[in-house]
């Protein structure tokens, strides 16, 4: 299962029932779309911070797959390998 | 000890002069126009406002005459190929300036030369006070560049730029986010220097990756010009090797923030202006403070003598904490409109204003 890590200010929309800690999430997925979409089914609350209304990574938000940055915003089809590990992380802005 | 103020502002460009009553403000240039940046030219007394117009672009306006006439001038400007993005996963794009974030003065024996930080990412030079510049493609053809990215701006950008004291052909330059550079000869070639430093915002594995760190703001000692501070996205890091190597600082009540001021004459010395953390730019408990270390970061002191006892959500931006040529005298701003004034290393301050636009540089000239 790739294992799902996120940057501190998207971890407060993790589902908080939930038994795995926020920074452990798992999840079966053979691509990057198909883990986005698990993720938001499992937190419903995220969605709407990581991609737009036309699930679009958000502009100021960046994925990593083992450590190698996701190259576009619109096309998720990267394949994933089991062990896959996946980092979501967010740019903030303002005084 | 410095009489005047410059305070680049979202509305104008104030001057606040210190006279027999105290600190009152003198005059505004550029009223209702956003400035990012307001060089003081020591060598000839020049200032050079960068003003960011927004649907107009980025201009840069040069006064002999302390701002009685002020006269347009080049701006830097990219070449046709020139390139950004890929760190973050942004889609390269053609690169066109955006910001002119920071200015520096070259050396003494360097008359004329001035050095400007740019988002996206350029580092540009002018031999001739500012008619002409060009791009430093030594620092900007790295090929670590293309791990860089935007922080808080949807692009990396030069911000802070040291010129050393002992020789104007060596610089550093920090990078939002792309680190901390160094140059031995006037900037053609160009080496990583933030060894030390670490970004928990990447996946761990890379968190050590000097290409992607998020130096905020550095400073150097002008007497002691190995000693050098970076406030970072992470935390403080402080250098006596002149950056070969940073150690990491921890400063209460929180090491988070954007300013850094060091004491020209001690590099042990030197002040910040913390926040809770990146998703929340405030003070700590809603209480303003200043904070200075005197014996490079082993023991430090809240200041809060003359700052708000209330509530307050002042935040302080990368460039808005200024001291002066005597390391006694200190001034900061904040983007809800509020200066200070310290005349005594921050023991005291006294608010001078409360209403100006919100605040992005604060210079003593």
């Amino acid at each position: 299962m790739a294992k799902v890590s996120l940057g501190s200010a998207l971890r407060r929309w993790i589902a908080s029932a939930d038994e795995q800690p926020a920074d452990q999430l798992r999840f079966n997925a053979a691509n990057l779309d198909e883990l986005l979409r698990a993720l938001f089914a499992h937190s419903p609350q995220l969605r709407g911070y990581v991609v737009d209304e036309h699930g679009r990574l958000r502009h100021h938000v960046t994925v990593f797959v083992n450590n190698t940055v996701v190259p576009s915003k619109t096309d998720l089809s990267q394949p994933l390998e089991v062990d896959s590990e996946v980092y979501i992380m967010q740019a903030l802005s303002g005084g | 000890m410095s009489e005047r103020l410059l305070l680049s502002t979202r509305k104008g460009l104030f001057v606040f002069d210190r006279g027999a009553q105290g600190w009152a403000q003198q005059a505004v240039h550029f009223l209702g126009d956003n400035l990012s940046y307001t060089l003081c030219d020591q060598r000839d007394g020049s200032w050079y406002a960068a003003l960011n117009l927004g649907h107009f672009g980025c201009k840069l306006h040069r006064s002999s005459d302390q701002g009685e006439s002020w006269t347009e001038i080049a701006v830097p400007a990219y070449a046709e190929q020139d390139r950004v993005g890929g760190g973050d996963g942004k889609e390269p794009q053609p690169a066109a300036l955006q910001l002119l974030w920071t200015l520096a003065a070259g050396g003494a024996d360097q008359p004329g030369r001035l050095w400007a930080g740019t988002i996206p990412g350029g580092l540009f030079r002018s031999d001739d006070h500012g008619a002409s510049w060009y791009l430093l493609r030594g620092l900007w053809e790295r090929p670590e560049r293309e791990r860089w990215f935007g922080g808080g701006y949807d692009w990396p950008g030069i911000h802070s730029i040291c010129v050393d004291p002992r020789s104007s052909s060596e610089l550093r330059v920090a990078v939002s986010c792309g680190g901390v550079w160094h140059s031995q000869d006037d900037g053609q070639t160009w080496t990583i220097r933030c060894r030390g430093m670490r970004a928990d915002y990447m996946p761990p594995e890379l968190s050590e990756d000097e290409a992607i760190q998020d130096p905020h703001c550095m400073v150097q000692c002008a007497k002691d010009p190995d000693q050098l501070w970076v406030q970072h996205h992470n935390g403080v890091f402080r250098s006596t090797d002149g950056g070969a190597l940073w150690e990491e600082i921890k400063v209460p009540p929180s090491s988070f923030g954007f300013a850094v001021a060091v004491d020209p004459n001690d590099g042990q010395s030197a002040w910040f202006v913390p926040a809770v953390k990146d998703e929340k730019r405030v003070p700590v408990d809603a209480r303003l403070c200043v904070v200075r270390t005197r014996d490079g970061g082993r023991s430090f002191q809240q200041l809060r003598s003359g700052l708000p006892e209330g509530p307050s959500y002042d935040l302080t931006y990368r460039h808005a904490l200024a001291i002066d040529s005597s390391g006694q005298r200190l001034a900061f701003a904040s983007t809800t409109g509020n200066l200070w004034v310290s005349e005594d290393q921050g023991d005291h301050w006294k608010q001078i204003s409360g209403h100006l636009p919100p605040v992005a540089a604060v210079a003593f000239c």
